[in-house]
């Protein structure tokens, strides 16, 4: 049955729907330049969303937690692998994502015979300059938007629905300041952490809830739940920019 | 350091110093610049204090091609370690790690090519929080230092002026300020070079300095070349 070429969209379509199922209570996680690096924000349970995968390059990830453990082993050792063989400059996000991830994943997809990935992946590489800087969403399908083209707009988020990563991209879009303080960064990328974790009521007004609106939903949501953030540092002169906040730190900063 | 009596070229091939000591703030870790082979000269610029992750130094004495890849496979094990399994190795893993490391280097070593004889130096986060320093033979056997270790061709010269400074001088050495510790290693690689002609010390016309790591708490810091120039200056020559 499957072999009939609409059997197989139609098992496709099916699987898609299913997965989206799965994603949509996934906690978002939110990817901004600042003054001196990158940071990534999310809230979650217990379970760590935001790894190092190498010197430069950071993963968050939203989905079932076996999935996102292997996909992050298989990043892990292409870019060590790179690194190790040749050289950490050798090792780049772009070709990571296109060249190695995004086949995997879309092949995992379409057997439809096998298990796909439940997972959806926000990477962040930090460069030399801003101008330089790539955030990449990867899609359980293979699919990658990113969020550079040829000018980069320094942010990208990831969430359940596509509906609430639009709602935080536009706070992005609204907000982000590439010169701001960590402080500063960190604030927008709770704004944008709550607009995607909101309930979105289905005649919504396309306005962005105000910030005051905003920072009760966190204060409320927080009680039950913990902040997550790491950075990668720009201007620092050891090979590895990635860095996990420490929950003194990220007191003080969500303060 | 090789119990092998067919093996005499053994002693010659790590020719170099490497000091390392604890001091107020943390561990200090310093070497010469000189690599030779046999009594020539071949390089004045080598580094020879590598940084393995935020908190660990391995200092080599030894062939440069098989050391420097040591530490880079170490280098490079340790973090694949910390980003699977999320967490930092301990300090005994990382210890024998490099022990595995020499251990398996050790056919070369007695077909008498790639002798190394490292040091390792690191903080213990999981455990108590204090420094760690080893010292390792060529077959990777490694030995925890209360206070300071050196190897390398030099050795028994800085040796004697740390045990000197530790027993008899104003302060022990875990007593001793930065300054005060930055001088102590100065003068220890010049008291080696004064003898030894396979260290390097402080080459006085070209302005070629040893190279100074501080392992503290916040990480490991490299002294600036104009830093350790000026102390030499008004301290050392």
């Amino acid at each position: 049955m499957i072999e009939e070429p609409y059997r197989w969209v139609e098992a496709i379509a099916n699987r898609r729907e299913y997965i989206e199922t799965q994603l949509a209570p996934g906690s978002p996680i939110a990817a901004l330049n600042y003054r001196d690096g990158i940071l990534l924000v999310t809230v979650g349970h217990a379970r760590q969303k935001l790894f190092e995968i190498y010197d430069r390059i950071a993963l968050g990830a939203i989905g079932h937690p076996g999935d996102i453990e292997r996909l992050r082993m298989a990043a892990i050792e292409l870019a060590s692998t790179e690194g190790f063989t040749r050289s950490a400059a050798d090792v780049s996000l772009r070709r990571l994502a296109f060249y190695s991830l995004s086949p995997l994943l879309k092949t995992a997809f379409e057997q439809v015979y096998g298990a796909p990935y439940l997972a959806r992946m926000i990477f962040a590489e930090v460069g030399p300059e801003p101008e330089a800087d790539l955030f990449l969403r990867v899609e359980y399908d293979g699919a990658i938007a990113a969020e550079a083209g040829l000018t980069s707009p320094g942010f990208c988020a990831i969430s359940g629905t596509t509906r609430a990563t639009e709602a935080m991209e536009e706070l992005l879009r609204r907000d982000h300041d590439p010169k701001a303080t960590l402080h500063g960064a960190m604030k927008v990328a709770l704004d944008a952490w709550s607009v995607g974790a909101m309930p979105i009521a289905e005649d919504a007004a396309s306005d962005l809830p105000s910030h005051p609106a905003l920072l009760d939903f966190r204060v409320e949501k927080l009680r039950g739940a913990t902040l997550e953030a790491c950075v990668l540092e720009r201007n620092v002169t050891t090979a590895i920019r990635y860095r996990a906040l420490t929950a003194n730190e990220l007191a003080t900063l969500s303060a | 350091m090789v119990a092998s009596p067919d093996a005499p070229a053994l002693m010659q091939t790590h020719a170099t110093t490497i000091l390392a000591f604890k001091f107020s703030g943390g561990v200090l870790v310093a070497g010469d610049r000189r690599a030779t082979a046999g009594n020539t000269v071949v390089y004045d610029r080598a580094d020879k204090v590598l940084e393995i992750d935020r908190h660990s130094i391995m200092a080599i004495a030894g062939v440069p091609a098989t050391a420097w890849e040591m530490a880079r496979v170490l280098e490079h094990s340790l973090q694949f370690f910390r980003r699977t399994q999320l967490q930092e190795m301990s300090v005994d893993g990382k210890v024998r790690a490099l022990s595995k490391l020499l251990r398996d280097n050790f056919g070369f070593v007695l077909q008498g090519v790639g002798v190394v004889v490292p040091i390792f130096a690191t903080y213990d986060f999981a455990g108590d929080g204090q420094a760690r320093l080893y010292f390792y033979d060529a077959m990777g056997a490694n030995f925890e230092v209360a206070e300071y270790a050196a190897t390398g061709s030099g050795s028994p010269a800085v040796r004697g002026v740390l045990f000197y400074e530790n027993h008899w001088g104003k302060k022990k050495l875990p007593k001793l300020r930065e300054e005060d510790a930055v001088t102590l290693a100065l003068r220890a690689l010049d008291t080696a070079a004064e003898s030894d002609t396979a260290t390097g010390g402080v080459d006085r016309a070209a302005k070629i300095f040893p190279i100074i790591k501080i392992i503290s708490r916040d990480g490991i810091r490299t002294l600036p070349e104009a830093e350790i120039a000026a102390r030499f200056k008004s301290t050392v020559a």
